[in-house]
């Protein structure tokens, strides 16, 4: 059997195709962009090394300080939203006694499986300021209120963060959802007998032992604030002026568009360091808090 | 008491509810205007069904618009990068899972790596490298990075599913003088079925919904995906509502139907991702 296992052509051609596509696809860019991060590079020729001129310039970039803001920003809506109402309508959805869960949970996930162009598409003619539906339900309902969502500088990016929110609410919500069900049911039936009510038992015994689940909600729900790209992209093209730029924006910007490749792999290298830093603050809080049964 | 549980929970479903309207009406509110002139979707009916349904939208937007040949290209896409990244990952795992070699769990580490990448920080280097390699405009292009990409996330959940199998199967082949080729295809690949099933689908989607790269990487219109090709509302067709709810209904369709008939595998395919990365 130890021979069998050793079979080194075996493990060459099982491994290597693997090993070798990754290296070069994902491992050899990665290490491209750290290095590159330290050169003037149009992307063309060999560049040349200007040490941490690119991070000082960047540190000075008023955009970096509207990425971060609208990453923050972004990633709380997704926070509020997603896990906040994901949670109660995760609890709720558990009662067995409940009609119609098939239904419901079907219609949380479809939007899950759109196009993110077509789910972008179709909230620019929602926000649309005069044929939208949003505007239009104002109208009809009779409330005074009316909002140029899109073209608005402090709606806008809250606007377009709903949409993320919206399209992966599904996602996020199945997550919540397994969490809840992988709870033993004598947990709940045991608090209730000692006269909690249900919301108590949620608050007490459900919500807490979800602390691994919570973890990757929030580490996804995080991080992708800190990445958002494609909706500002599709949705006001990082406008109303720079006031939607993100990180991805512009490194985006920066790279293909002006041709500034040096600078550009300086901020991705700021955004993974953000990226992982907040993974590793959320494992550590998350590991704190941990409730040993 | 009772009564008061009682109202909290109609609310407490309420809430469900509301917000099934929250998620599915806007689709339903696309698909009508899709079937709508502007007259009705701007001043006379903006919210209900249509009052005559006006097919002539699918048949202009059908003609306007290159929709198959995009159906085309996130066909081939998806597809060819969905068995690359099975066959790429299935061999890997069991080389990581069982086979013994001195780099094993180095190798492990190397590819968990990969899930904390994004593909923010590799896109810039790898256009240049679709650029050297003479790929930019071609399924390539997209296709061996979403293998690459998708290589450390599949490569792990097989990973996890392969060491849990018992070793006696393996051993009991040997026994009978399988060769471990034909252990691995004929035992391992059978048991590791339904979680090839799982990444099928989760891979598959991502590949058909993948926006960054193949907007770096592709510019010529023959070449471009449904995300791609779809990316037209700020451009000249940007008054025609119904048209453009007719394309982006038409795109939707095969999604959503494919979703309905699968739906607890593909909710479970999505979803596995926690099992991993937590």
């Amino acid at each position: 059997m130890r021979k069998y296992y050793r079979n080194k052509w075996a493990i060459m051609l099982f491994a290597l195709p693997a090993l070798l596509l990754y290296t070069l696809i994902v491992i050899y860019p990665v290490l491209q962009s750290m290095y590159r991060s330290f050169f003037d590079w149009d992307g063309l020729g060999e560049g040349t090394f200007n040490g941490l001129d690119n991070y000082i310039r960047l540190f000075n970039d008023p955009l970096l300080m509207t990425s971060l803001k609208n990453g923050a920003l972004f990633a709380l809506v997704l926070v509020v939203f997603q896990l906040g109402l994901g949670t109660i309508m995760a609890l709720v959805i558990a009662d067995p006694r409940l009609r119609g869960r098939k239904v419901l949970k079907t219609g949380y996930f479809i939007p899950v499986v759109l196009s993110v162009t077509v789910v972008c598409q179709l909230w620019i003619a929602i926000y649309d300021p005069t044929n939208g539906l949003i505007n239009k339900l104002f109208q009809v309902l009779g409330i005074p209120y009316q909002q140029n969502w899109l073209s608005s500088p402090t709606v806008s990016i809250i606007a377009i963060a709903f949409v993320n929110a919206w399209q992966y609410m599904g996602y996020q919500f199945s997550l919540l959802y397994a969490g809840v069900k992988s709870i033993p049911e004598q947990y709940m039936e045991a608090a209730t007998i000692d006269g909690c009510t249900k919301w108590g038992a949620h608050r007490r015994i459900t919500i807490p032992m979800m602390v691994e689940t919570y973890k990757f909600c929030l580490i996804i729900a995080v991080t992708s604030g800190i990445s958002a790209f494609v909706q500002m992209l599709i949705m006001t093209n990082g406008g109303p002026g720079t006031t939607n730029y993100t990180l991805t924006f512009m490194i985006y910007r920066y790279a293909f568009g002006e041709f500034e490749y040096g600078y550009a792999c300086a901020v991705a290298v700021v955004l993974v360091a953000i990226s992982l830093l907040v993974t590793a603050i959320i494992n550590r809080v998350f590991r704190q808090e941990k409730v040993t049964h | 008491m009772l009564l008061r549980q009682k109202s909290g929970s109609i609310l407490m479903q309420g809430v469900l509810w509301i917000y099934f309207l929250v998620s599915v009406y806007p689709l339903f509110w696309m698909v009508s205007y899709s079937l709508k002139n502007n007259d009705e979707i701007f001043v006379t009916n903006p919210f209900g069904l249509p009052l005559n349904f006006r097919y002539e939208n699918y048949i202009n937007a059908w003609s306007q618009f290159s929709i198959p040949n995009y159906f085309l290209n996130s066909v081939v896409v998806s597809t060819v990068s969905t068995i690359g990244i099975l066959f790429l990952a299935v061999m890997f795992a069991y080389t990581i899972a069982r086979m013994q070699w001195k780099l094993r769990s180095a190798a492990r580490v190397y590819i968990l790596i990969g899930m904390f990448i994004p593909l923010q920080v590799i896109m810039i280097p790898l256009a240049i490298l679709v650029k050297d390699f003479n790929l930019v405009n071609t399924y390539g292009a997209l296709i061996i990075p979403y293998i690459a990409f998708g290589l450390p996330f599949s490569s792990l959940v097989f990973y996890g599913f392969m060491v849990s199998i018992p070793i006696e199967l393996e051993e009991s082949a040997c026994m009978d003088g399988a060769s471990i080729y034909r252990t691995f295809f004929q035992i391992i690949v059978p048991i590791v079925k339904p979680a090839i099933a799982t990444i099928a689908i989760f891979q598959f989607l991502g590949a058909w919904n993948e926006f960054l790269l193949a907007y770096i990487l592709i510019s010529d219109e023959a070449m471009k995906t449904l995300p791609l090709g779809l990316l037209f509302f700020q451009g000249e067709y940007s008054t025609d509502w119904g048209g453009m709810g007719a394309v982006m209904t038409m795109a939707s369709i095969p999604m959503v139907v494919v979703f309905l008939f699968f739906s607890e595998q593909v909710e479970r395919a999505l979803t596995v991702g926690s099992a991993v990365k937590g």
